[in-house]
């Protein structure tokens, strides 16, 4: 693939780099803020080369490349624009004026935790490989083996709060050092480890007023707590360097904000924040535990919706809580089905599909969701169609449903899907047995046959539309142009096609494309296909004298129009009875263009039957092209 | 080289008579350009000819450029006259 190409390609759909305020991008998506929205041809947008989907999301145009292309294009959209990259901070605050604060905040979990998922992966897939290795080998649980792997695979979530802490100062501008400091104070080992629920119960207090009382205790397994004492420290720290003269900068500044935020964190924000979150856990796993599976249903319908306003980011807090408290992560397997049922749906719509482009788009993409990456299915085509996101939605809950009322549950976090096998082998210190893993991967299957159907029985395909090809715009008898009873049209002075004598008063697009011209009188609508046909269609002859007398406009000029939608409406009856021939041609305006243009209808035509077909020039051995 | 014309024809410049502009100009190597109403377009595609939407009374501008602009005016001239 051309990464410049696509980028050029980008560059324009979106009106140029004037128009452009800040680019980034993240694991799969070029991330744009544009200034002036009505400039953006999504159309054209879409039909760059590799982009999987295009969608404007929290002030942001958003247009999927996927992972390993999206950096590349990247690279070359900067080079072009002639524009700084930008980090995601800068595009965020650049579209913070779009947002609203609940938004903000729950971008901002997400910024947090995407940069430490690989570690979370690692440490989820070595504690699943090493709870399956105890399973085969007999003895191996009470070997030192074990405890020397069971190290390695415990190390990030053991401390998590460190990793915590460091990404959040990465993203509020803070000294991540420091901001590891204030990790570290929140589970130091000289406070009362959080986990340990006995010794949480007789810590220490370190002093109470009335019901609130702060007790020396770690906050390990939290989250949230340590994004806002990080906050807090990374906004002292940067109010101190601005007032604090350079040669004291050393001294004060750390000094002041780490211990400011150990303040803070300790007395504030972990008493109030650890509760909070208790509860916001508690309430999930309420939601979850509604009997008869109800919970997990109405988690897995909604669960993609979330997925695309971008909130999912905050479920890895939930899954977090669960393992913190000591269960399984019931969470994840809900997760899991929602991610593989909009993959199922992907796939019905891959298989369905006559459109090309779209069913070698829909493959990969169903295949990703099942490794648990689902942006390019719901973006790239789910959505686009809005039923097979639909039937996603209805695999997920029927998945969940089932999850739920199984209890199925993980290990660990932040894999789903069929790597998600890892974490839901049986494991003992969770309870979870040989038909966890086998209710696992019915969750899966349920959900994944669900949407398929729903997806497959009820996605419609689009017409097919090639690009060298312009489809009937109207429905009658078709005719040779040299027949019109128009000597302009019959000699071929506005270009070649052929004309219609229409049965119904009615005139669709005949490609995907752009309204050109529409005359104020409405009868005549010119239209550009994407890939450069202009097609002319005059509604009857000498109609212009009608004045848009028994015409109606559904378009005007510059829509983008899509194959086989309405552009005007006539009462051909009316036009009749005026003594109008509402013969109406169909031409080819820049027939110059191609060496040819075939007429391949005769006789009866109806909406969206192929009518004509342009033929390319050869292109001419040129010296550049010779060189080359 | 360029003429000025005001639009006689009660309809303006519609389909037929654009086809007919864009066929003259098509005869010519010239760069022919039509501007009314503050808009430019190129004499030789009819959807940019028709989507200046020139009315009755407008005054279009036809300008020509190249070897044979004198030809290209007049004939210009001549097809504008006789159909608008």
């Amino acid at each position: 693939m051309d990464y410049k190409a696509s980028a050029q390609g980008v560059l324009e759909a979106i009106g140029g780099k004037e128009n452009i305020i800040s680019a980034a991008h993240c694991a799969t998506r070029l991330r744009l803020v544009i200034a002036d929205n009505s400039k953006v041809n999504k159309e054209q947008l879409e039909n760059v080369d590799g982009a999987k989907g295009v969608f404007e999301a929290s002030g942001q145009l958003q247009i999927i490349f996927g992972t390993g292309t999206v950096n590349k294009v990247f690279d070359e959209f900067i080079a072009l624009a002639g524009i700084e990259a930008g980090t995601k901070e800068d595009v965020k605050k650049a579209a913070a004026s779009k947002q609203n604060i609940f938004l903000r905040l729950i971008k901002t979990l997400g910024d947090v935790f995407v940069p430490i998922l690989p570690a979370i992966v690692a440490s989820g897939l070595l504690m699943g490989l090493l709870e399956g290795m105890t399973n085969v080998i007999p003895g191996m649980k009470e070997s030192n083996w074990y405890t020397f792997f069971h190290l390695m695979s415990s190390a990030a979530l053991t401390f998590l709060p460190i990793l915590i802490a460091v990404s959040s100062a990465r993203v509020f501008g803070g000294n991540m050092f420091l901001g590891a400091v204030v990790g570290m104070i929140m589970i130091h080992p000289d406070l009362v480890n959080a986990w340990n629920a006995e010794a949480v119960e007789s810590a220490p207090v370190l002093f109470s007023i009335g019901a609130y009382s702060v007790k020396l205790v770690g906050y390990q397994g939290h989250v949230i707590p340590v994004i806002l004492s990080v906050w807090v420290m990374s906004f002292v720290e940067k109010k101190l360097h601005k007032v604090v003269p350079e040669i004291l900068d050393l001294f004060v500044v750390p000094l002041a904000s780490v211990l400011a935020s150990g303040i803070v964190a300790l007395l504030i924000v972990g008493p109030i924040f650890g509760q909070l979150e208790t509860w916001v856990l508690q309430g999930a796993s309420w939601l979850i535990s509604v009997p008869f599976g109800i919970g997990g249903f109405f988690v897995g319908a909604i669960y993609a919706p979330t997925v695309v306003a971008g909130v999912h980011h905050m479920y890895n807090l939930i899954e977090q809580g669960f393992l913190s408290n000591g269960g399984a992560n019931v969470w994840m397997p809900i997760a899991t089905a929602v991610n593989v049922a909009q993959g199922a749906a992907a796939l019905a719509v891959a298989l369905k599909t006559r459109n090309k482009k779209l069913k070698s788009m829909a493959v990969p993409a169903a295949l990703s969701a099942y490794m648990g990456i689902t942006e390019p299915a719901i973006f790239g085509v789910n959505i686009r169609y809005k039923r097979p996101f639909i039937a996603g939605m209805i695999g997920g809950a029927v998945g969940g449903l089932f999850a739920a009322l199984t209890h199925v549950g993980a290990s660990a976090y932040g894999v789903t899907g069929i790597f998600g096998i890892l974490i839901t082998v049986p494991n003992s210190e969770l309870g979870l047995g040989v038909w966890n893993l086998v209710n696992y991967i019915l969750t899966m299957l349920i959900a994944s046959a669900a949407a398929f159907v729903v997806s497959f029985i009820w996605f419609k395909d689009d017409a097919p539309c090639e690009k060298d090809k312009v489809y009937s715009p109207l429905k009658g008898k078709a005719i040779a142009l040299t027949e019109v009873k128009d000597e302009t049209f019959a000699a071929g002075v506005l270009g070649q096609g052929f004309a219609v004598l229409p049965e119904t008063g009615k005139v669709v697009a005949p490609f995907n494309g752009k309204v050109t011209t529409l005359f104020e009188t409405k009868h005549a609508v010119g239209v550009t296909s994407d890939s450069g046909i202009e097609v002319l269609i005059h509604v009857g002859l000498n109609t212009v004298a009608l004045e848009g007398k028994y015409f109606t406009a559904l378009v005007k000029e510059g829509d983008t129009v899509r194959i086989g939608q309405t552009l005007l409406t006539f009462d051909q009856k009316a036009i009749a009875e005026a003594e109008y021939d509402t013969t109406t041609p169909v031409i080819v305006t820049n027939a110059d263009d191609y060496a040819a243009v075939d007429v391949l209808c005769k006789g009866k035509v109806s909406f969206g039957e192929e009518v004509l077909r342009t033929e390319e020039k050869k292109a001419e051995v040129t010296a550049e092209s010779a060189q080359a | 080289m360029k003429f000025e014309y005001a639009i006689k024809d009660s309809l303006g410049i519609h389909a037929r008579p654009a086809g007919l502009l864009v066929a003259e100009a098509k005869k010519y190597k010239s760069a022919v350009t039509i501007e009314a109403k503050g808009k430019k377009a190129d004499a030789k595609r009819i959807f940019a000819v028709m989507s200046l939407g020139v009315k009755c009374g407008d005054v279009i501008n036809v300008l020509c450029e190249g070897e044979d602009a004198e030809a290209a005016i007049a004939g210009m001239k001549a097809v504008v006259e006789a159909n608008l």
